[in-house]
């Protein structure tokens, strides 16, 4: 294995043991040092993930699938504002395909993508807890509700 | 002891049972996909649901443990049911290959839809689809469309090997079974995942499209591989002898022994069969003189060793004989060097590379009958063979099985001690550059093409059974050396492998009382098991001890 080139503080190091040492299980506290390293690294690549895997004597594997499993771990560097449109069963029956092949036009990326000028990166996700305002996404973090294709251009035009 | 029903019959069963396996005690069959008496309990694939009395909902056998008083049923309409859609479930995004699918006629899907499904299926929209024949390993393909992801495969590399390389990544319907990306599945257990995975997903290598698993025939047998002696099932294509290149052995599966095995066997003795078929197999005795060789017969053969052996005067004839023969073939052998009053015999060749072990079951000694060869008294210092080779008190050298020139010895020296000798003979299943030397080559049956045992490290004597015939005039060394017996005017009756070891059995005291039948499918334990400070003290150099010292248990 080659010598990290991403590492944790001493101080961030403290913090993650802290963590640890909050459950009876230390893994438990891998949630949030994914997210201490998402914040330090800006997104985790597979070095991070291995990086931490180490962190917590586990399989990168095992690390892999944690990241893998969230919407909100960035697996390549994302733009400056992250839109996720809901695509479960309230938002697509209340129109979030329509939703998101607007967002899609707009933007021009498909989901997954970031825009050329880095300013903003589209997901679609799974529900986010506002079936009442289907369609809705969620831009950074903010919900936007009710959605219409006019009221997401207003919403993407205010992105800088 | 929890004492419980079962569709109405009693069972009891030891305190910590779930009631999958408390099922299969009275032969009641719980459908399940996740499950594995090996592994912990996931409870993904929720197939193995039951009725239990009192409670309000179907509920999953495997993590259910019985308990005192306890009312099952696994066959309530409602269970199967639920079973139904279960199936239904699982194969929402499973594609219909099963004409190309290597699994097919061991799939737990095709058997499971037969039994528990039989339903229309209702779903219109476009299965998801997902990488396909993605090598994972040497051994090891994926098609992750197949998967259930009833995470066995997963489990295993977590919990029996410890390695971790597998994982489950992203959600919902696009997960999937795979590695972190860059790495392999590399650990020395890998082909057990094959045999864990209930579907089409993993599959083997080495196995896949050589053929279809319903023209397989299968013989009980041991792993050769090294002395733990692993019980496997030898899959032979007999039916189908133009598929898989006429390569008659067509995989080797672990069979299940609480007691030396469990249910896996290691890489290396799943894949280590594919000399039995390889053109490396000596077929015909032969000749060789002065640079002339050709074909003989078995009597010209026979008769030539047994006029060599009352030629020669006992001391100038040495004998190094191999912990890869049977019991029953030292047996025989042992006869031998009794009646002609041979004393230069030895087993032991140390390999050149020190052979790799673990505490699952790989072993140092990559022999499946060194102890046997020990009890039957055939302990002696090879080396000291070669060396009155060179110093030509010994004229004639017989030698089976091994390569002397590939053994740790020096080459030169051994080299220099074969062509010394006036006659080198040489028997075994497989040329080598030993067998390139002999002046007379006697081909041996491979061990699936006969019967026998072997003695494990434990002193557990294990019985493998016949899977194919010889190839070519390829005959047991037990045949072979009775043949030379009688040649050499000794009594020697046995024309059957069990028949050697029921002499044997009267005249070795550690195996007193065993026979074939006791024996059986799982092996039995040695009347005077292995031990005492004596089995450490002769033993070659670069071999560590066998005595129970380093027995350890299976994890």
């Amino acid at each position: 294995m080659t010598a990290p080139t991403v590492a944790f503080s001493e101080a961030q190091l403290a913090e993650v043991r802290r963590l640890q040492g909050l459950y009876p299980d230390g893994r438990a506290a891998l949630l949030p040092a994914l997210h201490l390293a998402q914040e330090t690294f800006g997104h985790i690549s597979l070095e991070v993930e291995e990086y931490v895997a180490r962190l917590f004597d586990l399989t990168p594997a095992h690390v892999h699938e944690v990241v893998t499993f969230y919407t909100l771990f960035f697996r390549e560097p994302k733009g400056r504002h992250v839109v996720a449109v809901c695509h479960n069963l309230s938002c697509h029956l209340a129109g979030a395909p329509e939703i998101v092949a607007h967002v899609r036009r707009r933007l021009g990326v498909d989901v997954g993508e970031t825009t050329d000028d880095g300013r903003v990166t589209l997901q679609s996700v799974e529900c986010l807890c506002a079936c009442e305002h289907a369609p809705m996404m969620q831009v950074d973090d903010r919900y936007e509700l009710d959605l219409t294709p006019e009221k997401v251009d207003r919403i993407l035009e205010g992105l800088r | 002891m929890p004492k419980l029903t079962i569709n109405g019959q009693a069972v009891d069963v030891p305190a910590g049972t779930n009631l999958i396996e408390a099922a299969r005690k009275i032969g009641v069959e719980v459908p399940h996909y996740c499950y594995h008496p090996a592994l912990s309990i996931a409870g993904q694939c929720r197939l193995c649901m039951v009725d239990v009395e009192k409670t309000p909902r179907p509920t999953i056998a495997c993590n259910t443990l019985a308990a005192d008083g306890m009312a099952v049923w696994t066959e309530t309409d409602r269970v199967k049911e639920t079973r139904k859609s279960i199936m239904e479930f699982h194969l929402i995004n499973h594609p219909l290959d099963c004409p190309v699918c290597d699994q097919a006629g061991e799939c737990g899907l095709q058997i499971y839809y037969m039994k528990h499904g039989l339903y229309d299926p209702r779903m219109r929209d476009e299965k998801v689809h997902k990488p396909k024949a993605v090598p994972l390993g040497a051994h090891v393909i994926l098609d992750a469309e197949r998967c259930i992801l009833c995470s066995r495969c997963v489990r295993f590399c977590d919990e029996v090997t410890g390695t971790g390389e597998l994982g489950i990544f992203s959600r919902g319907d696009e997960s999937e079974i795979g590695l972190f990306p860059g790495k392999e599945l590399a650990n020395k257990y890998s082909g057990n995942v094959v045999d864990i995975c209930p579907v089409g997903a993993l599959t083997d290598r080495d196995f896949r499209f050589a053929v279809r698993v319903w023209y397989l025939d299968s013989a009980t047998s041991i792993c050769p591989g090294c002395a733990r002696g692993c019980n496997i099932e030898v899959h032979v294509n007999r039916r189908r002898p133009h598929h898989n290149d006429g390569r008659r052995v067509a995989r080797l599966k672990p069979r299940f022994n609480a007691d030396v095995n469990r249910w896996w066997i290691c890489d290396d003795g799943r894949y280590g069969f594919a000399f039995v078929d390889d053109t490396s197999r000596l077929v015909i005795p032969r000749w060789s003189r002065d640079g002339a060789l050709g074909d003989a017969t078995w009597e010209e053969a026979i008769a030539a060793v047994a006029g060599a052996l009352q030629r020669f005067a006992p001391d100038e004839i040495g004998v190094v004989a191999s912990p890869k023969m049977a019991n029953e073939d030292l047996w025989a052998l042992r006869r031998i060097l009794e009646s002609r009053g041979i004393r230069r015999v030895a087993f032991r060749v140390p390999p050149r590379t020190p052979g790799d072990e673990d505490t699952l079951l790989i072993r140092r000694d990559k022999n499946p009958n060194s102890l046997g060869a020990e009890l039957l008294g055939l302990e002696g210092d090879g080396a000291a063979i070669l060396a009155a080779a060179r110093a030509r008190q010994v004229k004639c050298l017989w030698v089976f099985g091994h390569d002397l020139l590939a053994s740790a010895w020096p080459v030169t020296e051994t080299d220099a001690a074969l062509r010394a000798l006036e006659l080198l003979i040489f028997t075994g299943p497989s040329a080598n550059a030993t067998s390139e030397r002999a002046h007379f080559t006697l081909p041996a049956a491979a061990w699936v093409e006969r019967e026998g045992t072997y003695t494990n490290f434990e002193g557990r004597v294990q019985r493998f059974r016949q899977a194919v015939q010889p190839l070519g005039q390829a005959l047991p060394e037990w045949d072979i050396l009775g043949r030379v017996l009688r040649a050499l005017g000794v009594e020697a009756g046995a024309t059957r492998a069990e028949r050697w070891f029921r002499e044997l059995a009267s005249g070795v005291p550690a195996f007193t009382g065993l026979t074939y039948q006791s024996i059986g499918d799982g092996g039995a334990a040695l009347s005077a098991p292995p031990g005492g400070g004596a089995a450490g003290s002769h033993l070659v150099s670069g071999h560590p001890p066998m005595g129970p010292g380093s027995r350890s248990p299976l994890p």
